[in-house]
């Protein structure tokens, strides 16, 4: 030994199981932090990329702007690609086809391909001049071109523009569903076949004016100092608010709101894993007391055992903190892997291994600091400590007791385990609090679910992954087109629907019309989530009766009887139940009225169906789709909803995952904690333990004693961390979900019952450990105990 | 009467080449009233004898039956009731609850029964041991021969047929310990309790009917008062 100092390894293998504890708290806080930080981290890396590959690398889009001001935008430093994009035909509703299906036509500079959209170009590069073009996927697939073929985009008016392939983007989700083909010109290209403009201004040619700025560079600053510079209202200039806002750089107050409430949860990690340390070092040290006093005896000065305690904390941490990180860094892997799984279109770029640096900085900065922090107080408190305490009968007593406890309310046992969880006032403190933070975490934390149910839909069970549909809305797809398909084995599912469009009713004496649709046995079962009153069971097995779909301003209610007057027929229907809603848009002044597929033929002759949706079996590949689309043939909308359903579950999963992941992050940390934390104050107390054993305490009445301590931490941490968890709830519910879909704030009793059932089960299975560990003891050992 | 019989008593530490033999084939009967002595050097085995009596501990052999009951015979829980009710404990570091006031402590043993403390005996008690004005005081606030008197008198008010005193002057100085003795003194005559004391202070085995000996785990029976056989 040169050192006083060098004492601490040695004491260190003395208090072997008091240190793994604090060890086993700084490796949770720091592993707590790690975790959270690195799933934000790795949340936004994701939700940069899906943003990115769904609506374009750009961040502003820029409009009624002229061709000086373009080129100044361009030329700023901080503008890493710009790009004018103009689109014809995006509703399909302006006559441009190829081949008679509706086509997309869009014009941009080579930078919006390349730059600005993710994987865009699969085959080929963007046009060299004004004669080329790029078409989608599917019109690849489905005319059989090839990159040097020449394609004829016709216009409204019959006008033929040539083009020869350079080649071949993504297929759009849009055009996909809508069965239509997009081809990408130059803008120059664009803006020569534009109807009825020659050497205008871009605005008439529907150009708007894309940019992209240096990550590095401050956007916000940027686009500021652009908007004075060029004189340009707020009108001409909008964010790509969600990239911005997932680069940190949205100036939009929705995301502003969002980034506070970011702040106010990573400062409630932060607090969470300070007092969790703070309060395994204050309890390791009260347990030593004997000891510093024997260290003061000796000679050692306050300052010296300050610097003795620090130490020892700093020791720890040469453990715990990689051990935190590393296992943070490993849960944030798994997570990484299940999404690169569960959605490997969008986060097939997601690392296996990503280190998240932020995250690693975070758990190194929370572990050094709080443990320095936290040591501070225990090591005043150790230096504090008399060197009477050392030789006197009373040195092993944690705290000076002030006040005794009241035994004439509850019975001694219970009266004393009260009274050990409030005998020393900053242990109280710390221990509810660390119970109440974990309450308070997990109800903050439960926004982010509302929050993540208001923005994102999930795919709702009926939705197709193909569709065949009438291009006239009409009963005109074959029913045999069905009754093929369904042998098909790479179809999961296939229904179809007849639809009636604006049938004159009458009914109560009134005229009105509705939308008669006719549902089979899958689209009965998924409509029985929303039956309101009355029966599937009739509709499907009674010719003549119907479902109404509920509408506040329609006045048909089960049990009314209807007339429809289809053609020159008369049929009367009999309303046998309502359903609170439908997949269906409808016009205003029109109901929508479900019925059987038997009685939709009685009611109107007609045997084929307006729309056949399928879903495809798990292995079902391009081929297949392309087999059933064969199948078909070209008469119908072939709409392909897969790349949208994918978008779709892509964000739900990240969402999901991670939001999820958080709150079960945040239940674990909470059974942790609390089983350390009871099992450190046992921990302390053994000898007092000990003595009660000789003198009669019965190991039940020992647990009632633990029981009661532990249910005091617990009772007073549910009491304030529901209280302080429940304002944060509502803090945070009204800038995530009040201020952006004005939903009111409810109590949310679920997530409450869900903590506190979390909290009190941990304090079952936290007195568990020790009081076996006690029982299993001999009394004699148990008073000796360290 | 017979109240305490200890028979073929061993106790084995550790395995192997770290085995000791703490207690050897112990074996001796106390009778009611007796106040007895346990001498010995540090490490002979007093403590783990008194442990075992005390039931703090569990022997590797032997029988120890205590009024003609079988301690070790008994499960746990009705073990612990036996002891509260028929084996009070004095400890060299007191042992005193703190959180608990000096009447609290003693009435203490009571309260662990769930039985309602008889006033009028933990008042004579208080009076016997001379802390009538310390009743309401913490034991942080009294002096070590108080805390002491304290820790006897949660001994006694349970009226045991054994009290066990593991050194309880080792932390006083003369005049506290001989005021201890004579209080365990007092007691044993006045309620005819049963004593088993452990002291490394042969002057305190003057007060006592019987010294028992230990060395290396081996008991010997001194019979009388050993500062009387060593004269």
């Amino acid at each position: 030994m040169k050192s006083y100092l060098d004492l601490v390894p040695i004491s260190a293998k003395v208090h072997k199981r008091q240190n793994t504890m604090s060890v086993f708290c700084i490796v949770l806080a720091v592993f707590l932090v790690t975790t959270i930080f690195g799933m934000a981290d790795m949340f936004i890396r994701s939700q940069i990329m899906q943003a990115r590959m769904e609506d374009g690398n750009w961040h502003v889009m820029i409009r009624n702007i002229n061709e000086e001001q373009a080129a100044l935008i361009s030329a700023r430093a901080e503008v890493t690609a710009s790009s004018w994009y103009g689109v014809l035909n995006y509703r399909g509703d302006q006559g441009y086809t190829v081949l008679g299906k509706n086509v997309i036509v869009m014009g941009s500079d080579k930078d919006w391909i390349m730059k600005m959209q993710t994987q865009d170009i699969r085959d080929g590069a963007f046009p060299k001049n004004d004669y080329e073009a790029m078409v989608t996927e599917n019109a690849k697939t489905r005319l059989g071109l090839q990159i040097g073929d020449s394609i004829s985009v016709h216009g409204p008016d019959g006008t033929g523009y040539e083009f020869t392939i350079s080649g071949f983007t993504k297929n759009a989700a849009k055009t996909m569903k809508e069965d239509s083909y997009a081809v990408c010109l130059t803008t120059q290209a664009f803006r020569s076949l534009y109807p009825g403009v020659s050497n205008g201004q871009p605005a008439q040619y529907n150009s708007i004016f894309f940019v992209q700025f240096s990550a590095h560079s401050n956007i916000r600053s940027t686009i500021a100092d652009m908007k004075s510079q060029l004189g340009l209202s707020d009108e001409q200039v909008s964010e790509n608010t969600k990239l911005l806002g997932l680069l940190g750089q949205s100036g939009n107050s929705f995301m502003m709101q969002i980034y506070s409430s970011a702040a106010v949860l990573f400062l409630l990690v932060l607090l969470a894993g300070i007092m969790m340390i703070a309060s395994s070092l204050n309890s390791n040290v009260a347990q030593r007391t004997e000891f510093f006093g024997m260290m003061r005896c000796i000679g050692a000065t306050p300052k010296q055992l300050m610097r003795f305690v620090r130490k020892e904390a700093l020791g720890w941490c040469k453990f715990a903190i990689p051990s935190g990180i590393s296992s943070g860094a490993v849960i944030i892997w798994i997570l990484c892997a299940l999404l690169r799984f569960l959605s490997p279109e969008y986060f097939a770029e997601m690392p296996i291994f990503g280190i998240s640096l932020p995250s690693i900085i975070a758990g190194i900065c929370v572990g050094i600091l709080t443990v320095l922090l936290a040591a501070r107080s225990p090591a005043k408190r150790a230096a504090s400590v008399s060197p009477l305490a050392a030789v006197s009968g009373n040195a092993n007593s944690l705290q000076p007791v002030r006040k005794a406890a009241n035994t004439t309310l509850f019975k001694i046992d219970t009266a004393l385990g009260f009274h050990h969880a409030k005998a020393s006032r900053k242990n109280f403190i710390l221990m509810v609090g660390s119970f109440s933070l974990s309450i308070i975490l997990f109800l903050g934390f439960s926004v982010t679910i509302d929050f993540m149910q208001h923005s994102l839909t999930p795919l709702k069970p009926w939705t197709p992954d193909l569709s065949i549909v009438s291009p006239d809305n009409t009963c005109s797809v074959p029913s045999s087109t069905l009754e093929k398909l369904k042998e098909n084995p790479a179809v999961k599912q296939v229904y179809g629907r007849m639809f009636a469009y604006n049938v004159p009713i009458t009914v109560n004496g009134q005229e009105k019309k509705v939308d008669l649709i006719s549902y089979e046995e899958n689209q009965f079962g998924w409509a029985k989530n929303f039956l309101l009153d009355g029966s599937l069971n009739a509709v499907q097995q009674e010719n003549n009766t119907g479902l109404i779909v509920f509408e506040p301003q329609n006045t048909i209610k089960t049990g009314d009887t209807v007339s429809l007057h289809i053609g020159e027929q008369m049929a009367e229907i009999k309303i046998v139940g309502s359903l609170s809603s439908s997949p269906f848009n409808n016009a205003p002044d029109v109901g929508t009225m479900i019925c059987s597929e038997n009685t939709f033929r009685q009611l109107t002759g007609e045997t084929d169906y307006t729309i056949i949706d399928l879903k495809l079996s798990k292995n079902a590949a391009e081929a297949d789709v392309d087999e059933i689309h064969r199948t078909v043939g070209m008469n119908f909308t072939f709409s392909d909803e897969r790349s949208g359903n994918r978008s779709v579950i892509g964000s739900y999963y990240s969402f999901g995952l991670f939001i999820y992941g958080f709150m079960a992050l945040i239940a674990l940390i909470t059974i942790f904690n609390i089983v350390n934390s009871i099992a450190m104050s046992v921990s302390s107390r053994m000898k007092q333990y000990g003595a009660f054993r000789a003198i009669g305490l019965s190991n039940r009445q020992l647990i009632n004693m633990i029981v009661a301590e532990a249910s005091a931490y617990a009772i007073t941490g549910c009491i304030f961390g529901c209280v302080i968890g429940l304002l944060l709830n509502k803090f945070l519910y009204a800038k995530l979900v009040t201020s952006h879909w004005g939903e009111q704030w409810n109590v949310p009793f679920i997530q409450m019952a869900i903590i506190i059932t979390i909290v009190l089960l941990s304090v079952i299975l936290a007195v568990r450990g020790p009081v076996k560990r006690i029982c299993d003891m001999s009394i004699a050992d148990t008073i000796s105990a360290q | 009467m017979e109240i305490l019989e200890v028979r073929h008593l061993s106790k084995i530490y550790g395995k192997g080449e770290n085995q000791v033999n703490a207690l050897k084939d112990v074996s001796f009967t106390l009778e009611q009233g007796e106040f007895a002595a346990v001498v010995g050097e540090s490490g002979s085995g007093k403590s783990t004898l008194l442990n075992c009596i005390g039931a703090l501990d569990t022997p590797t052999a032997g029988n120890i039956y205590m009024d003609g009951n079988d301690l070790f015979s008994m499960k746990e829980e009705q073990r612990t009731i036996f002891r509260r009710r028929n084996i009070g404990f004095v400890f060299q570091s007191f042992q005193l609850v703190a959180e608990l006031t000096v009447e609290q402590n003693i009435m203490f043993p009571i309260l662990l029964d769930y039985r309602k403390p008889d006033q009028s005996a933990v008042n004579e008690i208080l009076e016997v041991l001379g802390l009538s004005e310390r009743r309401h005081h913490l034991p942080g606030q009294l002096s070590g021969g108080q805390q002491q008197r304290v820790a006897i008198g949660r001994a006694l008010i349970t009226r045991p047929k054994l009290i066990l005193a593991d050194e309880p002057t080792g932390n006083l100085d003369s005049k506290n310990s001989q005021d201890v003795i004579d209080l365990l003194v007092r007691a044993s005559r006045l309620y005819q309790q049963t004593i088993l004391m452990i002291t490394h202070n042969n002057h305190l085995t003057t007060s006592v009917d019987r010294v028992l000996r230990v060395s290396d785990g081996v008991l010997t029976d001194l019979g009388g008062k050993e500062n009387e056989k060593l004269s």
